[in-house]
């Protein structure tokens, strides 16, 4: 129990090639975890806009809306997971979409780890030393992305400038995904919408 | 019968009209919204800071319709000149807004001359009248009696160009007699002239600001079509006043600037202070305006206060010296309080004067209970003296409790005094993040140093406490070692 939900993701983020390599070879992850650390991220984001010192806290409290937050963090990271998947499908990338999935949640975790303390202490904070708090979190940001190249490095096997051609890709293709999102949505409101004018004039005419 | 009902139906509908019609009109004396912005950029209601008092025209004065009238300006004993352009004649009032007298020309080489459209006039402190004559090319000085002094006519120097057209549109005059005039098609500042009308330089640029797409655009154009494009030229400016300090306030039209105000300091430098919220530019937002602000004249009001008149509303902005926009009066319209074609504005007293050239009057505003507290706390900030200005801030507060700037006022006073916990919330309220981290500070070490001994004491108990449950738990583990070995 430990083991796998402590220890683990723990070793995992200091040691992210051998610990990924554990993921797709010896079954390590635990897709719990992955989901777990998405929705702490989650929590984490809205933290950060309710309780983060006013020095740092630049939201007007009145917009604040968690289930925005919950969009604006879930939605790019499945789209993510999916688009990498469809991406390394073809670049005959060797990890399963459970491998991706576990990846890109795993690598969530320095973010939660460097949020906690850092909403604390911006709480605590003089506006000299904020600069502190902007460093921290950028360390986790480029800590998560690090994690993020290294865990589809392993996992599909590639070379650095594969993977590299990859992620950039993937983000081409989370972008045509939206598009093509919306283009279907869009059609379908005009379908609903075709569909109702006739049902309407139906009515009127009987 | 069915006359009754009708005649029943009618009465009913007077009296609801009448019901009607009484609540809208109880709401708001003015006849402009007065508004404020917040730290998020929204224009929030505010109270009426300045209230609409009176009127007056030509013919309220018995001299005849103003035509055109370009300028005012009250002198510092309290005199109020206008200029009325259309009849080339300057209408001097008392401070009652009763008339004195008309100039309408004067003296010179023993020929009576007389003014063409003149655009701008100031009165110094020896009640002397310099007149900006635009249409004669000309900058006319007169003493108290309408004597001419003297003339500034065009000037000569190397770096003006050949063809250089003098056409002076506005000026102001410092302590010793310099003069400071803007003329029109001059960008490259504003002009200076020495007390005999020599001309000594420009001061102060407008920065000729880049757009970055028309740049670009204009790179990938042929040589012919950049010929017929714009020039990037700086802006001329559209008006001058000048403080106690001798330091000069320029306003100028250009739409794209987000300093449209400035202060110059004697080498021509712009220091005005921009520490409020946002840009010191009038307008913020547009919610149904047409644009940004085009501030046409600007007007220092002491304690480091200016007020400027925006063309685009019809309405006056008034800055403390900080740059947070204190409020808003004034607007667009036909009723008595709102303008049509603003062109001066000056300060008479407490009063706000505005001259209307579209409607050819001269309007009177009354500073409110709101409006007077305001300043009243502002000046007081302004000369040291926060601990009273504290009372009006709280007053300012009861009627406007959406007034940030009250709230910072008060913060600063409580940190002087070293209430630094009091300030914080304060200063929260008025996000003022600055003056927060400085309290913050404080208190911060205020409350290390209260607090330290006790922290120690407990850190150094708690850290013998677990040393001697460590041994505690070594000690039974031993213990038991030695009994599983049976040595008990």
């Amino acid at each position: 129990m430990k083991q796998d939900y402590i220890k683990f993701p723990l070793h995992l983020i200091f040691h992210p090639i051998d610990a990924f390599w554990d993921i797709k070879s010896d079954q390590r992850g635990r897709l719990t975890v992955a989901f777990g650390a998405l929705a702490l991220t989650i929590i984490m984001m809205i933290l950060q806009k309710q309780y983060a010192g006013f020095l740092v806290n630049y939201i007007d409290p009145r917009t604040i809306n968690s289930i925005g937050e919950i969009a604006t963090v879930a939605v790019p990271f499945f789209l993510w997971c999916i688009a990498n998947w469809a991406v390394t499908t073809l670049m005959e990338g060797e990890g399963k979409f459970r491998e991706i999935f576990l990846a890109t949640g795993y690598s969530l975790i320095p973010i939660i780890l460097i949020y906690v303390p850092m909403i604390i202490i911006s709480r605590f904070m003089v506006q000299e030393e904020t600069a502190f708090y902007y460093l921290f979190n950028s360390i986790a940001f480029f800590w998560f992305v690090l994690l993020l190249f290294i865990g589809t490095m392993t996992v599909h096997q590639y070379t650095v400038i594969k993977t590299i051609l990859t992620m950039l890709l993937t983000l081409i293709v989370m972008g045509i995904i939206v598009f093509l999102g919306a283009l279907v949505f869009s059609m379908l409101q005009q379908l609903y919408e075709f569909g109702y004018n006739i049902y309407r004039e139906l009515i009127f005419r009987t | 019968m069915a006359r009754t009902v009708k005649r029943w139906l009618v009465l009913l509908a007077a009296v609801s009209l009448l019901l009607v019609n009484a609540v809208p009109a109880a709401a708001s004396p003015a006849p402009y919204e007065s508004y404020n912005y917040n730290y998020w950029k929204e224009a929030v209601p505010s109270p009426d800071a300045y209230l609409p008092k009176q009127t007056i025209s030509g013919s309220d004065l018995g001299i005849g319709e103003f035509k055109d009238p370009g300028d005012v300006n009250v002198s510092p004993s309290g005199q109020i000149y206008i200029l009325d352009s259309g009849n080339s004649r300057i209408v001097v009032l008392d401070a009652d807004y009763k008339l004195l007298r008309v100039i309408e020309g004067f003296m010179m080489d023993g020929s009576k001359e007389s003014f063409n459209t003149p655009g701008g006039l100031f009165v110094d402190e020896e009640d002397r009248v310099y007149i900006a004559d635009t249409g004669n090319s000309r900058v006319v000085v007169l003493d108290a009696e309408g004597q001419l002094v003297h003339t500034i006519t065009k000037p000569e120097s190397d770096i003006l160009a050949t063809n250089f057209q003098f056409q002076p549109l506005k000026l102001t005059v410092d302590r010793v007699g310099r003069v400071y005039v803007v003329a029109q098609g001059v960008y490259e500042g504003i002009m200076q002239f020495d007390e005999r009308g020599q001309f000594i330089g420009y001061v102060g640029t407008n920065k000729v600001e880049r757009d970055y797409g028309e740049y670009i655009w204009r790179m990938l154009s042929t040589k012919a079509q950049r010929a017929q494009m714009v020039l990037f030229v700086p802006t001329e400016f559209s008006n001058v006043d000048i403080d106690s300090k001798g330091f000069v306030y320029a306003t100028n039209i250009d739409p794209g600037s987000s300093e449209p105000i400035k202060r110059l300091n004697p080498s021509g430098e712009d220091v005005l202070k921009r520490f409020g919220y946002f840009e010191v530019k009038g307008d913020i937002r547009f919610r149904n305006n047409p644009g940004p602000s085009k501030l046409i004249d600007v007007k220092v009001l002491g304690n480091g206060m200016y007020s400027v008149l925006d063309a685009t509303q019809n309405r006056v902005f008034t800055y403390d010296d900080e740059g947070h926009l204190l409020y808003v009066y004034g607007g667009k319209g036909n009723q008595v309080g709102t303008l049509k074609t603003p062109v001066a504005m000056e300060q008479s007293g407490d009063h706000q004067l505005v001259l209307d050239r579209g409607k050819s009057n001269l309007v009177i505003y009354e500073p409110t209970r709101f409006g007077a507290s305001v300043n009243e706390a502002v000046a007081l900030h302004y000369q040291g003296e926060d601990t009273e200005a504290v009372h009006i801030w709280k007053e300012v507060l009861k009627l406007n409790a959406n007034y940030d700037i009250a709230y910072i006022g008060i913060g600063k006073s409580l940190l002087m005094e070293k209430k630094n916990e009091e300030a914080l919330g304060y200063f929260e309220l008025g996000m003022d993040r600055k003056s927060y981290s400085v309290a913050f500070k404080r208190y911060r070490r205020e409350m290390m140093k209260e607090h330290f001994g006790t922290f120690l004491t407990l850190a150094i108990a708690l850290i013998f406490i677990l040393i001697l449950v460590r041994v505690a738990v070594k000690w039974r583990r031993r213990r038991q070692i030695d009994r599983e070995a049976g040595l008990h």
